[in-house]
């Protein structure tokens, strides 16, 4: 059991977790804070570096949006080590693919204190922004109202992840009545020196918690097999497939969010499918037409076969894709079964050797 | 009716399993007609978009064939490729696709009637599954 603290809201969600994050900064425990915070402009909650402790007041990093993975964003703070100690609000989902993008050598998780979410999940941003111009304390209601609640996105609605692996202090509103209080529970060593540090009595987490969890992952699990089940069997001939990605536009958005397809040049944008006229006519001529632009298909397979193993299950490929594809359904389906082929989690843990990176003669 | 030739794209390495093939050839061994060979360096340089390539454009069956493992000409090129293979035959096989139409074999140099035996093997395996079905649709 990991020490837990409780962090009093008295009906100030928002703000009282801004507060704690303000204390990092104030009592420099962190030079850094990265965090999502709505910009003047929107409500939308864009990923915000802080260093300013005024300044982080605004940060609400447990609004039930996310416009991107923001594992990408904290990537390229640790690109490389700074000298600087920050710390980092994120999902689960964006731990799995930072703990991926350190394996993959683009980011040192050195100094750096994590702080994980206890996620109930994401709304898509126009869904967000819909809620939120009704309800001015939508951060609040959303962990309040079971109603608000089914309002996430179809990936969150199946993820069955949604306790952070790899932080060093979970914030934990499950189970807990978050106009009270919500939970800190200190994961690591570092972990608890901060929490220690910031003047936090520990003590064993509340009953009750756990089964709140449970009863989550128990509706979380059968959402999932309900919904692979439907996708697969839209997807189980190359002709279903096809039409599945029927609409697709080629624009790669899709490749774009996804937090762990990390190729500087996508082999999609080099020479290589950059077709001359005479291969356009060629492929033209063997069934009398192509449609263009090409490879759609093989675009979302090469995708699925280079880094299904990776794939961490946040669902922005579906949220980005113009045309509406649940792009995420068919994704998160097919990385199972390579997940589980190569025995592999993404995520799990940063000893855990890429399967494609490790040669033996198993499988 | 005319009895079902499928096309079967085999990729193979330089120094084993073209050198059996070769082999094969010199030693007048006979198999069928139906295999294109196309000859890589080594099988750990085939991209997963390789394979699905030949099947999206009809190939009815997709060979793989390197050196034993330990052979490898460049130390662990085969073990890459196994691990590849395996996850695009996962794949092949969520969209409707028979995994057994993806066939890795190990054939080293001086294997020439093992190469003669593979290949008249994985065309009767590949005749009885019938066409890919990717011929019949129009691919986008």
């Amino acid at each position: 059991m990991h020490p837990f603290a409780f962090l009093k809201t008295d009906g100030h969600l928002s703000s009282s977790v801004a507060g704690f994050l303000k204390k990092l900064l104030t009592d420099k425990i962190a030079d850094a804070v990265l965090a999502a915070a709505p910009t003047p402009y929107s409500l939308l909650p864009m990923p915000t570096l802080f260093t300013d402790p005024e300044q982080i007041e605004k940060a609400n990093p447990l609004a039930p949006a996310a416009p991107f993975n923001t594992a990408r964003q904290a990537a390229s703070i640790l690109k490389h080590e700074t000298g600087k100690r920050i710390a980092l609000v994120l999902r689960p989902c964006e731990i799995r693919a930072l703990v991926e993008l350190t394996k993959l050598k683009q980011c040192v998780l050195e100094n750096t204190i994590i702080i994980g979410v206890k996620c109930l999940g994401r709304m898509e941003n126009a869904v967000y922004l819909e809620a939120s111009s009704q309800n001015a304390n939508l951060t609040q209601a959303f962990y309040d109202d079971p109603v608000l609640q089914d309002r996430i996105c179809s990936s969150c609605a199946i993820c069955t992840r949604f306790q952070p692996v790899h932080a060093d202090i979970s914030l934990s509103v499950i189970g807990m009545s978050a106009n009270e209080s919500i939970g800190l529970s200190a994961e690591t060593d570092v972990g608890l020196a901060v929490l220690k540090q910031l003047g936090f009595e520990t003590c064993d987490a509340p009953e009750g918690r756990k089964d709140a969890v449970n009863r989550l992952l128990e509706k979380r699990e059968s959402a999932k097999t309900a919904a692979f089940e439907k996708t697969r069997d839209k997807t189980d001939s190359i002709e279903k497939f096809q039409r599945y990605f029927a609409d697709c536009l080629n624009c790669h958005n899709c490749r774009v969010a996804c937090p762990v397809c990390y190729c500087r040049e996508c082999v999609f944008l080099t020479d290589v499918f950059a077709h001359d006229p005479e291969v356009l006519l060629r492929r033209a001529s063997k069934k009398g037409m192509v449609k263009l632009p090409t490879d759609t298909t093989m675009f979302h397979m090469t995708r699925m076969a280079h880094m299904a193993h990776a794939c961490v299950a946040c669902g922005h490929c579906s949220s980005v894709c113009p045309s509406h594809i649940p792009v995420a359904d068919v994704f998160i389906r097919v990385a199972e079964e390579i997940q589980n082929l190569y025995a592999y989690e993404p995520g799990r843990d940063l000893s855990e050797a890429i399967p494609l990176l490790v040669f033996d003669e198993g499988v | 009716m005319k009895e079902f030739e499928p096309k079967i794209i085999a990729m193979v390495c330089n120094w084993c399993t073209y050198t059996a093939a070769d082999l094969a050839g010199t030693s007048r061994l006979m198999y069928p007609a139906n295999i294109r060979i196309v000859r890589l360096m080594c099988t750990g340089m085939i991209d997963q978009k390789y394979i699905l390539k030949a099947f999206l454009d009809g190939a009815d069956g997709v060979f793989i064939g390197g050196c034993h493992p330990g052979d490898c000409h460049y130390i662990n090129g085969n073990l890459k490729a196994v691990k590849r293979i395996s996850g695009v035959r996962k794949l092949l096989e969520q969209f409707g696709f028979d995994p057994a139409r993806l066939k890795l074999q190990w054939i080293g140099a001086s294997e020439g009637p093992e190469f003669q035996r593979h290949m008249t093997e994985f065309v009767s395996t590949v005749k009885s599954m019938g066409p890919n079905p990717a011929r019949d649709c129009m691919i986008l």
